[in-house]
C-alpha cells in the first residue's frame, strides 16, 4: 500500500514541477517585469514603480482594450450563428457522413493557419478570385477594396476559429438523448417549439464552452488583423508585439499582457456565474 | 652517421615547425559579421591574392557581436561589420582600431554621403559597408500628382492608397523631416506636434506591413509605398515602370560599418581586406550581391544603377536611440496614428 502511494507521489511529482516552472515561474515574472522600469538601451531597471499601469490608463491604449474587445464580440456572435447550426446538422447526418463532415472539417488542421491566411489574401485581393468574379458577372466595374479592411478581418477571425464552436456543438448535439425531443413532439410541441425549449436548452453547455473556445483566443488573436487588416487596427496583442520587439519596452509589455490576462480571468468567472454549467468548469 | 642523421632530424624537425607556427600567427585573418555579407568570389579572390586563410565567423544579432568582441577585450576577431548603433558602443568602450589610413589606399573611395555619422564623427574608426534607405516608390499610371518629398503623401488625392512600412521611429522621423526638423527630436511637445501632423496621414493610408511591403504595389492594393532598401530593389526588379522618389526633405538612412578589433591578432591582414573591399570593383561585387546601397564612389559606375544614390542627394540621417520619455511618445504617436488609419 505504501509503495504504491510513494510510486503516485513520484509520478505526479514531475507534473507539479513542469507547472512551477514552465507556468507559474513565467507568470510571476512577468509581473515582476510589469512592475519595473524600462531603461534606455532597450533592458529593464528593476526598480518599483506603478507607472506602466498608469500608462495603460491612457485613452489610446485603453482604446486597444475596447477594440480587442469589439473584435472578439463580433467575430464570436458570427461565430455561433453560422457554428451552432452546422454542429447541429452534422450531429443528426448519418454515420457516414459524419465521418465525412467531420474530415472536412479537420482538412484545414493540416495546413498551418498562417498560410491559410495568406490565401485568404488572394481571394479579396484588388486583382484577386473575389473581384475577378464579381466583374465577371457584372456586379461591379472597379475592384472593391476588400482587403485591409475590417470586414476582412472578421473573415479571417470566423473562419479560423468556426471549427472549435463547430465541434463543441457538435458534442453536445451528439450526446443529446433525441427521445426527448420526440416526447415533446408526441405532447403537442410544435417542431419550432421542441427546438427552443428541449434541444436547444440541451446543447447550451455546447455552445458557450464554444463561445469559451472562440472568444478567450479572438481576444489575443492579432496577426489576423495584421495580415488581413493591413495593421490598422491596433489590437492589444500586437501591442504588446510591439512594445516587446521595436518598442524595446518590455516592462510596459508585461503589463499590458497582465490587464489582458485579468480581464479574460474575469470574463470566464461571469460566464460561470451567468452560465453555472458545470461542464464548462474544465476548460475555465 | 648518428650524429648526422640527428642532425637532419633537428634541422628537419626545426624547418618544419618553424614556418608552420608562423603561417598560423600572420595569415589566417577572422572576419565576424552577419551570414551571407560577401559573395564567395570576393572572399576565394582574397585569399588566392594574398596567401591569407579567411575564417568567416558569423553572429545574429549586433548585441551577441558586442557581447563577444567586449569578452575578447578587442582581440579574437580582426574584422568586423554591424550596424550603426552598436558601432557607438563599440567605439566608446575601445574595441575598435584607430585607421591608419595612410595603409588604406582606397580610403578616398568612400562616398562621403555616410561619413560623419553619429557613431564616428571624424570617421576614425569605420568604414562604411552599405546602406539601407528606406524610399518612396509609387506607380505613375495610378497617381495624378508628381511625389517628390514626404510631404507629398499627405496630398488628399492619395486617400487610401498608400502602403507603409512599420517602424514607428522611421515614420516619425519622416514626419520630424516634413516639419523640418531632426529625425531625432527629443522635445516631446515638438514630438506631440509630429504626432498630430501624422494622424493627418491617416486617411492616405491602405495597409502597414513590415514583410514584403512591396507586393502591395505590384498587386495594385495600393500605389504608393514607403519601403526598404531590398523591397525598393525587389520592386523594380518586378516592374522596372515604378518611379523611386530620394525625397527633398533628406534621406533617412541605416549604415552598416566595418572595423578592425582594437586588439585584433592579425591587424596586417585586418588592412589588407579593407583595402581590398575599397576597391571600387570588389565593392561593386558586393554591394550588388548583399543588395544594399553603394558607399563607395569609386564603385557607383559599376554597381547595379538602383543601388546609387543620385548626386542631388546631399545629406541623411540616422535613426538614433533618444530618451526614454520621447520614445515612448514617438511609440504613442504610431498607436495613436494606426488607430486612426481604419
Amino acid at each position: 500500500m505504501r509503495r504504491r502511494r510513494n510510486g503516485s507521489v513520484w509520478m505526479i511529482l514531475p507534473l507539479y514541477i513542469f507547472t512551477l516552472v514552465f507556468v507559474a515561474g513565467p507568470l510571476l515574472y512577468m509581473f515582476a517585469l510589469s512592475l519595473a522600469m524600462p531603461n534606455e538601451t532597450h533592458g529593464v531597471d528593476w526598480n518599483f514603480t506603478l507607472e506602466n499601469y498608469k500608462r495603460i490608463l491612457d485613452t489610446v491604449y485603453l482604446n486597444t482594450f475596447a477594440q480587442s474587445f469589439k473584435l472578439a464580440v463580433t467575430s464570436t456572435v458570427i461565430i455561433c450563428m453560422t457554428g451552432y447550426p452546422f454542429g447541429y446538422y452534422m450531429a443528426r447526418m448519418s454515420e457516414s457522413r459524419k465521418k465525412r463532415a467531420m474530415l472536412f472539417l479537420m482538412l484545414p488542421f493540416w495546413v498551418n493557419s498562417l498560410i491559410r491566411l495568406y490565401g485568404w489574401i488572394i481571394i479579396l485581393q484588388n486583382k484577386g478570385i473575389l473581384n475577378f468574379i464579381l466583374k465577371k458577372l457584372g456586379i461591379i466595374e472597379k475592384p472593391l477594396k476588400l482587403l485591409y479592411s475590417y470586414p476582412a478581418i472578421v473573415i479571417g477571425m470566423v473562419y479560423v476559429l468556426l471549427p472549435f464552436m463547430v465541434l463543441s456543438v457538435y458534442s453536445s448535439a451528439e450526446k443529446l438523448d433525441w427521445s426527448l425531443v420526440e416526447a415533446a413532439r408526441d405532447l403537442g410541441a410544435s417542431r419550432t417549439k421542441a427546438f427552443w425549449t428541449v434541444t436547444f436548452k440541451l446543447t447550451i453547455p455546447g455552445l458557450l464552452s464554444g463561445v469559451i473556445l472562440t472568444f478567450i483566443p479572438s481576444m489575443g488573436l492579432f496577426f489576423i488583423a495584421d495580415i488581413l487588416g493591413g495593421n490598422k487596427i491596433v489590437l492589444v496583442g500586437s501591442l504588446i508585439q510591439e512594445q516587446m520587439t521595436r518598442g524595446g519596452n518590455w516592462p510596459f509589455a508585461a503589463a499590458l499582457a497582465v490587464v489582458l490576462m485579468a480581464l479574460t480571468t474575469i470574463m470566464i468567472i461571469l460566464y460561470r456565474r451567468i452560465t453555472n454549467v458545470r461542464e464548462l468548469e474544465g476548460i475555465g | 652517421m648518428k650524429k648526422v642523421t640527428a642532425g637532419i632530424f633537428c634541422a628537419a624537425l626545426a624547418m618544419a615547425s618553424m614556418p608552420v607556427t608562423a603561417f598560423a600567427d600572420s595569415d589566417e585573418m577572422v572576419l565576424y559579421t552577419w551570414e551571407g555579407m560577401f559573395p564567395q568570389e570576393v572572399l576565394d579572390g582574397f585569399q588566392e591574392e594574398t596567401g591569407i586563410d579567411l575564417v568567416y565567423s558569423n553572429f545574429d544579432t549586433d548585441e551577441t557581436m558586442l557581447e563577444k568582441l567586449s569578452m575578447a577585450k578587442g582581440g579574437d576577431y580582426d574584422v568586423i561589420i554591424a550596424d550603426d548603433y552598436i558601432l557607438e558602443n563599440v567605439i566608446k568602450e575601445g574595441l575598435a582600431e584607430k585607421l591608419d589610413k595612410e595603409r588604406l589606399t582606397g580610403w578616398e573611395n568612400i562616398n562621403p554621403l555616410y561619413q560623419g555619422q553619429f557613431y564616428d564623427p571624424e570617421d576614425a574608426y569605420v568604414v562604411p559597408y552599405g546602406a539601407g534607405i528606406p524610399l518612396i516608390v509609387y506607380d505613375p499610371e495610378m497617381v495624378d500628382i508628381e511625389i517628390t518629398g514626404y510631404e507629398d503623401l499627405w496630398d488628399p488625392s492619395l486617400n487610401g492608397s498608400i502602403a507603409l512600412t512599420a517602424n514607428y521611429r522611421v515614420i516619425n522621423g519622416i514626419t520630424n523631416l516634413t516639419l523640418g526638423k531632426s529625425m531625432n527630436e527629443e522635445d516631446i511637445d515638438s514630438i506631440k506636434e509630429t504626432g498630430e501632423k501624422l494622424l493627418e496621414l491617416a486617411p492616405n493610408i491602405r495597409l502597414i506591413q513590415d514583410d514584403n511591403t512591396q507586393n502591395a504595389l505590384l498587386s495594385g492594393e495600393a500605389s504608393v509605398a514607403f519601403l526598404y532598401t531590398s523591397q525598393v530593389t525587389a520592386a523594380l526588379a518586378e516592374n522596372p515602370d515604378l518611379e523611386v522618389v530620394y525625397p527633398k526633405e533628406g534621406l533617412g538612412f541605416g549604415v552598416m560599418g566595418m572595423f578592425i578589433a582594437g586588439d585584433a591578432p592579425n591587424k596586417d591582414a585586418a588592412y589588407a581586406f579593407v583595402d581590398y573591399i575599397l576597391r571600387p570593383e570588389i565593392a561593386a561585387q558586393c554591394f550588388d550581391y548583399i543588395g544594399y546601397y553603394c558607399t563607395n564612389k569609386a564603385a557607383d559606375d559599376s554597381v547595379n544603377p538602383a543601388l546609387v544614390v543620385p548626386d542631388s542627394v546631399k545629406s541623411g540621417e540616422i535613426v538614433e536611440n533618444v530618451s526614454q520619455e520621447a520614445e515612448e511618445q514617438y511609440s504613442k504617436n504610431w498607436t495613436e496614428f494606426r488607430a486612426a488609419c481604419n
